[in-house]
């Protein structure tokens, strides 16, 4: 009783070190600010390594499509990418596969789960680079970025000059014209539509639209019917979920929306299902995403 | 059975369980989607970066994630003893005094607020959730103390309703959240068991296994503690005591695991009982056994996880749950008749 008495609380004393010291070593506190790309290592990469789609389109517009060795599961365009060795998913992506094809050079998105993976990468001395791509300006900046880090940033600047070449006459093609109210659906059940703090928002206002949905909190708020009878959509736009039969979805849609009939979108029965993989990739295809949406919103104006 | 229970007899049990735990760990560390040779490991890391890539994939990948899911296997699974102990209910896990919605909390704001991001060598998620977890327990330990002094019933409650709140809150701060936050949160809720750095790996053992042993020393009181407060009164221990120690280190070994993986349900709860079935309900002997099983489980769970889809992986809660469950009622069929925990 006494022997262990006298123990236990410095054991418990010494416990509580430790965790400090985990807390110390978690915070990073004992190590310096590092960069994940050693701009002298490479300047151009033989073997290179995606995890996210978008990323996967800049690398193959580039022209380096022959230089990726391997992809993540969920890469699934161009028709090359489709081809590559796997490295497993966007979410999960396999760490040991990763360092099994042997990449000089490695590019992930910022979020948890793949930066987790691209510190892992860097602590075993290979070429890391990580982006946060959310908005078009963050686009333009990750493909600079590429092409510097590939040795090719002449035709990164093309390939940043033709999608902006694009957008801006877009822009300028409806600029004058009055704003379409659209709705953008991300789900009917239970229903959230695209808010204006989007990537969305922002294709949407490019091509000439305008949110019906007034500001809010959430992202991708989740609307009453009573907000959804009186924003007066004039287009209703669905991204449509996975790449299941568009067709059908287009049917579901038009189904699901039938009953609220007083929409003046639903009137003009202008509801659209759109391939999620070309709108909301902020990749290069970007353009073609608006231009899609461009036609759904000035059928009169776009050939 | 727990006459019997000498110090000898303990030893040697304690010591072919490790030993079963060191050939699993050395196992599964040979396992892995990339075939590798074991004499390009011991010819070292090579002279410069990626030039030996069976030794970074074995010892910079899956020793740090063989190690790290025995730690939070032996926490999860120890904590689970004292908690079912010191509350009396074979429900209780590690979990149910509100470590799990803290932890979850904390992710979410340290997700939320983007702390850090895109610089970092640290994960201020970690930090979060190690914090969340401490204040909520603390929190609902408060709370049953000042509602019910002494009895369990007001603890338990407390746990429950704060876990309820802070889902609440949790739930709220998702949907508001961007989708990829959204994801990230709820992918850290589900548990993932990745390669950590050396020297988190280091402070995370040296804080668990000190837990467990502080533990073990107060591990026959948890006996006392486990027949109800008045016997332990009348055999002399000072039962509100023990228990606030208790708990305090299993709450803490808990906030350790749960940091370093995120939310691994099953084994805390599970493990516990199965050692209980097959080896008795002594705790001198029911929580060195469980910690190490508990570990040699998540590691054998984990080394599924990573492998039985590749290259892609499952969440190792998916395969704690789904291989753990048929085989815990296989045991609970076999054993509960003997034993007199469950009657």
């Amino acid at each position: 009783m006494t022997r262990e008495k006298r123990w236990t609380i410095p054991i418990i004393v010494i416990v509580c070190l430790a965790g400090v010291l985990v807390l110390y070593r978690h915070s990073g506190a004992d190590k310096p600010g590092r960069s994940f790309l050693k701009p002298a290592a490479v300047v151009r990469p033989e073997r290179i390594v995606s995890l996210a789609p978008n990323l996967t389109e800049i690398l193959f517009a580039l022209g380096l499509g022959g230089k990726v060795v391997a992809v993540s599961n969920n890469c699934d365009y161009p028709a090359g990418a489709g081809e590559k060795a796997k490295v497993g998913t966007f979410w999960q992506p396999n760490t040991e596969a990763i360092i099994a094809a042997k990449p000089d050079l490695v590019v992930t998105l910022w979020f948890e789960q793949q930066k987790a993976v691209a510190d892992t990468l860097g602590r075993i001395g290979l070429n890391v680079l990580t982006f946060r791509i959310e908005k078009i300006p963050e686009l333009y900046a990750a493909i600079e970025k590429i092409g510097l880090a590939a040795g090719c940033e002449q035709r990164a600047k093309l390939l940043n000059g033709n999608i902006a070449g694009r957008l801006n006459a877009l822009r300028g093609k409806f600029a004058t014209e009055k704003k379409v109210r659209v709705m953008w659906v991300v789900q009917t059940e239970p229903l959230r539509l695209a808010g204006r703090d989007t990537f969305i928002n922002q294709l949407i206002e490019l091509t000439g639209g305008e949110n019906a949905i007034a500001p809010t909190i959430q992202q991708y708020p989740p609307v009453g019917t009573e907000e959804l009878l009186t924003c007066g959509a004039e287009v209703i736009i669905q991204s449509a979920m996975g790449t299941a039969d568009t067709e059908q979805q287009q049917r579901a849609a038009e189904h699901f929306w039938s009953r609220f009939a007083s929409l003046p979108a639903v009137k003009s029965k202008r509801v659209y299902v759109v391939a999620a993989d070309c709108a909301l990739r902020l990749g290069p295809r970007v353009p073609e995403g608006a231009e899609t949406i461009a036609r759904y919103l000035h059928p009169d104006l776009t050939e | 059975m727990t006459e019997f229970l000498t110090a000898k007899n303990l030893t040697v049990k304690i010591i072919i369980c490790l030993a079963v735990l060191a050939a699993v760990m050395a196992g599964c560390a040979l396992v892995g989607t990339q075939n590798i040779s074991l004499r390009n490991v011991f010819a070292g890391p090579g002279a410069e970066a990626g030039a030996n890539i069976d030794y970074d994939i074995f010892v910079r990948v899956r020793l740090p994630r063989v190690i790290l899911a025995a730690l939070v296997g032996a926490a999860l699974a120890a904590a689970g003893v004292v908690l079912q102990a010191i509350l009396r209910n074979p429900l209780a896990d590690p979990y149910i005094l509100g470590i799990s919605s803290g932890a979850g909390l904390g992710v979410i704001i340290a997700v939320l607020s983007g702390v850090t991001w895109g610089f970092a060598a640290g994960s201020p998620i970690a930090v979060f959730a190690f914090a969340g977890a401490l204040a909520t327990v603390w929190l609902v330990w408060a709370i049953g103390y000042f509602a019910g002094g002494s009895r369990v019933t007001c603890l338990l409650l407390a746990g429950v309703v704060v876990n309820a709140f802070f889902s609440a809150v949790i739930m709220f701060l998702t949907s508001i959240a961007k989708s990829e936050q959204v994801f990230s949160t709820i992918f850290w809720l589900m548990g993932n068991i990745t390669e950590k750095d050396m020297p988190v790996l280091l402070a995370g053992g040296i804080s668990i296994v000190a837990g467990i042993a502080a533990l073990f020393a107060v591990s026959h009181r948890l006996n006392v503690l486990s027949m109800g407060e008045q016997q332990a009164k009348d055999l002399g221990v000072a039962a509100s005591r023990t228990r606030a120690v208790a708990f305090a280190l299993a709450a803490f070994i808990t906030a350790i695991a749960v940091s370093l993986s995120g939310l691994i349900g099953f084994v805390g709860l599970i493990i516990p009982h199965a050692v209980r079935l097959v080896f008795g309900p002594d705790h001198r002997q029911l929580l060195p056994v469980s910690a190490i099983i508990g570990a040699a489980f998540l590691v054998i769970a984990d080394t599924i996880a990573r492998t039985i889809v590749a290259p892609a992986q499952l969440p190792v809660g998916v395969i704690t749950a789904i291989a753990g469950g048929p085989f815990f009622l296989l045991l609970l069929a076999k054993y509960s008749r003997k034993v007199g925990w469950l009657k």
